[in-house]
């Protein structure tokens, strides 16, 4: 068992470091460090085949559990529920996109506040919140940031506050919800926890924290929120809204499939439709609906996050057949010394520190079975942890450039729009912003839970 | 004539630049190096010393991450700018010369392209950067080492294939063995001959 272990923890740490390095695609670097996982640590050191056949869970597909879920069951090895439902988003996200649909609600929202810009700056931040509790940050940010600095240039502000500020409040947005942020769908789909148990419990932090950053990015930003000179705006030399709209009858499309999902989700506690199902089902009506341009829909889907994704639940599940995360989870029992205000607190801010610097993907997907068994040993309801995890990970990632994808996708399009931003630009504002949203979030953990 | 495009890597030291500023005047070519910093910079309503500030430089790695062809490295989104620029001229027919950038793969698909690297011996390299920038000759030593692994960091992060491996370029000259001025006139016989062979 030792060299199991020692072989799990070498391929994992390597793992994590070719993820930094960035000089192999990271998909490569998981399905390798993956299939390492599986003949050295499984196959040569544990010699172990119901350990390969648990990680590759193909099983999964065939239970009636994994499509219909009448009560809460947790699942182990790769995670085919979270890749189902994102492969599903990212087709409607496509058609979406297609038709125009971001481009025109980003433009309606500046036309209906007369493009001023505090009250673009209000409803943009609220609206990368809004979208992201649905759609992925990386999709909403890259439209909305593109319609910002598209604003800015033609009214003459700065966009770099708005776009900071639309960064972080996706990456809050996403923490309210299951299908907001990969870290919760992973959370949400391994333990069992719906929707709508997201919205009640991350939800309402997440609601407390955005009212409270609003009002700070406001006041953080406000002196930079101000058009050159006071000039009056014109706004009929705007693109208009409509004109964003690619094709009416596809637009109407994907809106009511977005509506269907969103209702999908919100009903699948009292539906017990899985988000597996939802994802299929969502993914299947794109392409009908989009029947004439499905195969240049499916090529658009992000096959690379796919495969991250596959390969990374075998590393983790190396690391928990060898019961090196109990390990993990022991270690957090003892120093916490059984405290469950300590041990959220652990939670949340390591979660946090190791977001706002490595990817939160694969930092969430191992320290699911850690506060599994934390739970266990300690006798902490699981939902208290899981919550504290979904929002450190979720809230740490918005500390750094580099914490979440949509920063680096918002500092990539003001980067190339002639606005970069730095590193102490960007974390002169948002670092602090984070801190007291962890501040707020780990308060309300505290009140509510313990 | 067709289009003619002299893409010139080279190694700090080496006159690389002299000899692209040489060959753009021989041929009445518009030289591109630091005017794409220049261009960049009005384009993007950026001053110059903020472009040059990450002009040709590899990025940190531990404090940059790429999501789905996304960079939040101001080093990354200046250098994507610049392949734009000079892919975008060279789509458009214009000849050039342009000084690095990793010219030589990122324009490969247009057969106008002439790709030479220019690299010199260590001793003749000191002389000359000793006498352009006034340095002692162990500060020189240590800039060229420095600029070089600059060079080869930001071409290597950027493009598949080694900076200065001869198999990159279409011709790879030694200018210390010639000097500046009949290097110049070797590879514009070399550049006459190619721009032959396409008519």
């Amino acid at each position: 068992m030792v060299a199991a272990q020692t072989f799990a923890v070498i391929i994992f740490v390597g793992m994590f470091i070719m993820i930094v390095l960035d000089k192999i695609e990271r998909q490569y670097v998981t399905l390798g460090s993956g299939l390492l996982t599986l003949v050295v640590v499984f196959g040569l050191c544990m010699k172990k085949g119901s350990a390969i056949v648990r990680t590759l869970a193909l099983g999964d597909f065939f239970k009636k559990d994994f499509w219909y879920q009448v009560e809460e069951s947790e699942s182990a090895g790769i995670n085919w529920a979270t890749i189902i439902f994102i492969a599903g988003m990212m087709l409607m996200v496509e058609g979406m996109a297609k038709a125009g649909f971001f481009r025109w609600l980003c433009m309606k929202i500046a036309f209906l506040v007369k493009c001023k810009t505090i009250p673009v700056f209000l409803t943009f931040t609220i609206l990368a919140a809004v979208l992201s509790m649905f759609i992925d940050s990386i999709t909403v940010i890259m439209f909305l940031a593109a319609v910002t600095v598209e604003l800015a240039h033609l009214l003459k502000f700065n966009p770099i506050p708005m776009i900071l500020s639309e960064i972080f409040c996706a990456n809050l947005g996403g923490s309210a919800t299951m299908c907001g942020d990969p870290p919760n769908i992973i959370i949400g789909t391994s333990l069992g926890f719906s929707f709508f148990d997201f919205l009640l419990n991350t939800g309402v932090a997440a609601g407390i924290s955005l009212v409270v950053s609003v009002i700070f990015l406001y006041l953080a930003f406000r002196k930079e929120l101000v058009t050159k000179d006071g000039e009056k705006i014109d706004i009929s030399k705007l693109p208009k809204p409509s004109e964003a709209i690619t094709n009416k009858k596809d637009f109407i499309i994907s809106s009511i499939i977005f509506g269907c999902a969103v209702v999908l989700l919100i009903t699948h506690g009292t539906t017990h439709l899985t988000v597996a199902t939802i994802g299929l089902f969502i993914g299947i009506i794109t392409l009908i609906a989009n029947a004439k341009h499905a195969s240049e829909i499916l090529k658009k889907v992000d096959y690379k996050t796919l495969l991250f994704f596959i390969g990374l639940f075998i590393v983790v599940s190396g690391l928990e057949e060898t019961q090196i995360l109990d390990k993990i989870a022991e270690f957090i029992e003892n120093i916490s010394g059984g405290d469950v205000r300590l041990m959220i607190a652990i939670i949340v801010w390591v979660s946090a520190i190791a977001s706002a610097f490595v990817d939160n993907i694969p930092f969430a997907a191992t320290m699911v079975p850690v506060i599994k068994n934390l739970a266990a040993a300690s006798g902490t309801p699981i939902s208290t942890l899981a919550w504290a995890l979904a929002i450190g990970t979720d809230i740490g990632g918005s500390a750094t450039p580099i914490g979440a994808s949509a920063n680096v996708v918002g500092t990539s399009v003001a980067a190339k729009n002639g606005h970069p931003i730095s590193w102490a630009r960007y974390c002169k504002k948002l670092a602090p912003a984070t801190v007291i949203v962890l501040t707020i979030s780990t308060i309300y953990l505290f009140v509510r839970y313990v | 004539m067709s289009q003619i495009i002299i893409s010139i890597g080279r190694e700090f030291g080496s006159g690389g630049r002299v000899i692209a500023q040489a060959l753009a005047e021989r041929f009445g070519l518009p030289l591109y190096d630091r005017h794409l910093i220049t261009e960049i910079a009005e384009k993007m309503g950026m001053t110059v010393e903020q472009v040059e500030k990450y002009n040709e430089v590899p990025k940190m790695k531990l404090l940059s991450r790429r999501v789905n062809g996304y960079s939040n490295s101001i080093e990354d989104n200046i250098a994507e700018m610049q392949f734009n620029i000079i892919d975008e001229k060279a789509a458009s027919g214009e000849s050039f010369v342009v000084v690095g950038r990793c010219s030589e793969t990122k324009l490969k698909k247009y057969p106008g392209l002439v790709s030479l690297f220019i690299l010199g011996d260590m001793d003749a390299k000191i002389e000359r950067v000793m006498k352009v920038y006034e340095l002692n000759r162990e500060d020189a030593e240590k800039f060229i080492a420095k600029k070089d692994k600059k060079r080869k960091r930001y071409h290597n992060y950027h493009v598949i294939g080694k900076w200065g491996d001869s198999r990159l370029y279409d011709l790879s000259v030694n200018s210390s063995k010639l000097g500046i001025d009949k290097t110049v006139d070797m590879l514009a016989d070399y550049i006459n001959a190619r721009s032959e062979a396409l008519k």
